[in-house]
């Protein structure tokens, strides 16, 4: 609490008043995920305030829906396969590119880079007619192809940030001690570059799980995500439903960073 | 001289052809048919000059561009004090602050904008609270309208500006702040001549991210704008939703990639010209 | 009769980068046992020297022969040697054990022999207790001593160091000097100091090579290249040193009498085996081999313009009429200095070295 004092008696009163903005601010960033949070507790089949009452009818309802729960596995399976996609092609040409110099390389880092870039919806549509000439446009496949893609910068991203960052005596330390080029990336580069590994591997998730631009078009009867799924219901209906659904998301997505917290820190995460 | 073997190397530059190739069959050969795709029947640039000189086309370029102006500056007044606040003032509730500026990444941005509709719909919170005090007798929906889409977009945006300022503004050093102040400059001079030139390189950073973002969004204006906004992201879904014109809606896709492409030129030379010096 | 090949031999080694010549063609041979010190300004080309040896680099001729295998393109992995860094290059993700054994475990070596050679390792640093210690809970000097433990538990037939304790304060440094050195005497291992430290340099070393531009200027003995620099930047680099110009004059016994710059100074005796009359000559005296004392006919007058204590000795700055280079001047005891700051500065025959330069 002296902290919290502190804060608002340290200093002027233009100080002052920029502790009460942020505060604000934060009100501001916080007000419509809080709101959708007690909204999915409500028992109207409307929105409407003050909530009549408190239910998990919704939820329930939701875990009822066949669309709803098969399209958050497919959202999970896609985020995490083109994730490890990504990895394994991005991470070895990270590896490779780092310590390069010349412009060859440095033209390479920004392809690698450069699918972030791009205008998701662009690049799902001119990727929709590519593989439908190729005849996989409408499949679980595609969706992989079109998620790996910006997956690759993600990790590409951060393996390149910690491999820098790792001194080069640590290799050579190694390979004087008798281990081969294998054994040191084995032993020592990779250990020093998982975090970077999982930090990007996690963005990419994160934007996978939420990327709908680039998911809609490759949506079938069967397969589709669930940004899409949840987009043609709100399209049609205005009810709690898409809250409950929204929350189970937000733990999902809150439970995958702890894990990765508890393995390797939030500091080096966000660091990288 | 007989060839010798280089220095000691770990990796090859073999580690790239995978990726090289995937990409170059997943993301360089499809923008490039996108490019051929505006082959009109009409000849190469049909498309072009009808968003260019058509009215209503026209429009939606402008809107487009107008959209992602306004959204850029609200960012930028909206986020630079937060970002002056937490590398000057906030110490230990620094750590509060940036995971509240990164939580929402942990959401979807349908469940954002939902939020914002719960939030300023007829029978929403803001209606509720506001007819309790009395202001308002009858409720508006404030969601469906302009305003709604802005504060959506700001909403999501906001986070990548503040971050990006703080991470250029934690290396301004506070000793230049106050030699100013000891060679007599003001408060505010002191901001408008020392602090903010030297953030200038991530509010242009931010800037342009917030820019490029807010070009290739759509959902914001699709479910917060009740149709009064059209941008052309929102027109390339309904082109394919709808009409299905697969040459036109690959036309305004090329020209949202040449103002991306633009933009990160603009940030490339900016970036090289204060290396440089 | 089978002649032991040297641990290492260098033969005509030479290194570019990016078309700058960085060592020029070096021949070097080492003894069993020895410590050799590569010393140098940054940019002399000693680094690169050790990178040539350990593996890093190819040279671009001649070859690297280690207890005479021909291993100029092996990679380092294969050489058996040991290096120790200057940031210590410990695995930050393995514990202080693990690090030890990590060469153990690339030879593919028993468990039992893995852990005795550990503890026999920390026990020769003595941080027998520190085994299951993670590197980020150790100081400064016990990473580096684990740094050399690591490096020695796989028996190397060289040992390199680069700049080993570049990283340690002052005191701190010249204590490990010491506890290596002593180690290095104890395992009679061969060993290459890379260093840019004179102290540390002449503190350890049983050889010196003194680098500068791509090439060794002097090898040998501490005490010789000390004492007997062939040129300035020797002479220099390796301390301080008073440098004169001046012409042979004639022939004493075993000396030579030379005229010092500018003509009338003084005609001091020097000790050199051959010189010729009326030749022009470059010559070093230290600062404590120069002998301060009363303004006098065979003495070099000068003015003293400063005198600072340095804790074991006295420094004087002084200065020559119309010569911008000061000279400088310790003594162990403060020497009287008359009011107007002239005195008269002298030297033993066998203190002054001619340099190998033209005047």
């Amino acid at each position: 609490m002296t902290a919290w004092r502190r804060l608002f008696h340290s200093g002027s009163g233009a100080t002052m008043l920029l502790t009460a903005y942020v505060i604000l601010f934060l009100v501001f960033i916080l007000l419509p995920i809080a709101a959708v949070i007690v909204v999915s507790f409500s028992s109207a089949s409307y929105i409407a305030f003050p909530l009549p009452g408190f239910s998990v009818a919704w939820y329930a309802k939701m875990a009822a829906n066949h669309d709803f729960t098969s399209s958050l596995t497919t959202s999970i399976e896609l985020a995490l396969v083109s994730a490890c996609i990504g990895a394994l092609l991005g991470c070895p040409a990270a590896l490779a590119l780092a310590r390069s110099r010349g412009v060859g390389a440095g033209l390479l880092a920004n392809l690698l880079l450069a699918p972030i870039s791009v205008p998701a919806i662009v690049l799902g549509f001119s990727l929709l007619y590519f593989l439908s000439a190729l005849s996989f446009g409408l499949s679980f496949g595609a969706l992989l192809v079109a998620h790996s893609v910006v997956a690759i910068p993600y990790i590409v991203r951060t393996v390149l940030a910690t491999y820098r960052a790792v001194s080069t005596n640590l290799e050579e330390s190694a390979s004087v001690l008798g281990a081969s080029r294998w054994q040191v990336l084995w032993h020592v580069t990779l250990p020093m570059v998982r975090p970077g590994i999982f930090a990007g591997a996690m963005f990419a998730v994160l934007t996978s799980l939420d990327n709908l631009p680039l998911s809609f078009f490759f949506g079938t009867a069967t397969v589709n995500t669930l940004p899409v799924v949840m987009l043609n219901y709100m399209q049609n209906n205005f009810d709690p439903s898409i809250a409950a659904i929204s929350v189970v998301q937000m733990l999902i997505a809150v439970a995958t960073l702890l894990v990765l917290d508890r393995v390797y820190g939030i500091e080096r995460l966000t660091a990288a | 001289m007989s060839a010798r073997p280089g220095s000691y190397r770990l990796t090859s530059p073999v580690w790239c052809v995978p990726v090289i190739l995937f990409l170059a069959m997943f993301f360089i050969v499809p923008l490039a048919a996108n490019l051929a795709r505006t082959d009109a029947p009409q000849g190469w640039f049909f498309y072009y000059q009808k968003l260019l000189y058509d009215p209503y086309y026209a429009g939606v370029l402008w809107e487009t561009v107008k959209v992602s102006l306004i959204t850029t500056l609200a960012c930028l007044v909206v986020g630079y004090p937060v970002s002056y606040f937490m590398v000057r003032h906030a110490g230990r509730w620094n750590a509060l602050i940036v995971f509240c500026i990164v939580a929402p990444l942990l959401t979807s941005i349908i469940m954002r904008t939902f939020g914002w509709r719960v939030l300023l719909a007829r029978k929403g919170l803001l209606n509720t609270l506001l007819m309790d005090i009395g202001l308002v007798t009858r409720p508006e929906n404030l969601a469906d309208d302009r305003i709604a889409v802005y504060i959506g977009l700001v909403h999501v945006l906001v986070p990548f500006m503040v971050l990006s300022i703080t991470a250029v503004l934690q290396g301004v050093d506070v000793k230049l702040e106050e030699s100013a102040r000891v060679l007599g400059a003001g408060r505010s001079r002191t901001f408008l001549h020392v602090t903010l030139p030297l953030s200038i390189e991530g509010i242009a950073t931010g800037c342009i991210l917030v820019f490029v973002i807010t070009n290739g969004s759509f959902l914001t204006m699709l479910l917060l704008g009740g149709s009064k906004i059209t941008t052309l992201s929102l027109l390339i879904y309904q082109q394919f939703t709808t009409t299905e014109d697969i040459g036109f809606a690959a036309a305004m896709g090329n020209i949202l990639i040449l103002v991306a492409v633009l933009c990160f030129i603009v940030q490339y030379a900016l970036l090289r010209r204060r290396n440089g010096s | 009769m089978t002649v032991l090949a040297p641990p290492l031999r260098l033969v005509d080694v030479s290194k570019s980068f990016g078309g700058v010549q960085v060592l020029k063609p070096l021949r070097l041979d080492m003894v069993q046992g020895e410590m050799l010190a590569l010393l140098g300004p940054s940019g002399c080309g000693k680094t690169t020297t050790l990178r040539l040896i350990a593996g890093f680099e190819v040279p671009d001729t001649g070859s690297v022969v280690i207890n005479g295998r021909d291993m100029t393109a092996m990679p380092p992995n294969k050489r058996g040697l040991g290096m120790v860094f200057q940031n210590y290059s410990l695995f930050p993700h393995m514990t202080v054990g693990e690090n030890v054994a990590f060469g153990l475990r690339m030879r593919g070596a028993s468990a039992a022999e893995k852990t005795k050679r550990v503890r026999a390792m920390l026990q020769m640093v003595r941080l027998e207790s520190f085994e299951d210690r993670r590197i980020s809970q150790l100081s400064g000097g016990q990473q580096q001593r684990i740094a050399l433990a690591r490096a020695l538990a796989t028996e190397p037939s060289i040992l390199l160091l680069d700049e080993p304790l570049g990283a340690l304060d002052k005191n701190l440094r010249e204590r490990m000097q010491f506890e290596l050195r002593d180690i290095q005497h104890r395992l009679g291992i061969t060993c290459i100091l890379v260093t840019h430290d004179q102290e540390e340099a002449l503190t350890m070393s049983d050889r010196v090579a003194v680098m500068a531009h791509g090439e060794v200027k002097q090898v040998g003995h501490p005490t010789d290249v000390y004492e007997r620099p062939r040129s300035r930047f020797v002479s220099e680099f390796l301390g301080t040193a008073n440098i004169f110009t001046g012409t042979v004059k004639a022939q004493e016994g075993a000396a030579w009498r030379v005229a010092i710059d500018p003509r009338g100074c003084a005609e001091p005796l020097i000790a050199a085996e051959t010189l010729q009359l009326g030749q022009r000559v470059t010559l070093a005296v230290r600062p404590e081999k120069l002998v301060l004392g009363p303004p006098k006919a065979d003495a070099i007058t000068a003015r003293v313009r400063d005198i600072v204590f340095r804790g074991a000795y006295f420094a004087y700055e002084l200065t020559l009429p119309n010569q911008e280079q000061p000279l400088f001047v310790y003594t162990q005891k403060r020497e009287a200095v008359p009011d107007d700051g002239i005195v008269g500065l002298t030297w033993a025959p066998d203190s002054a070295v001619i340099l190998e330069e033209p005047a």
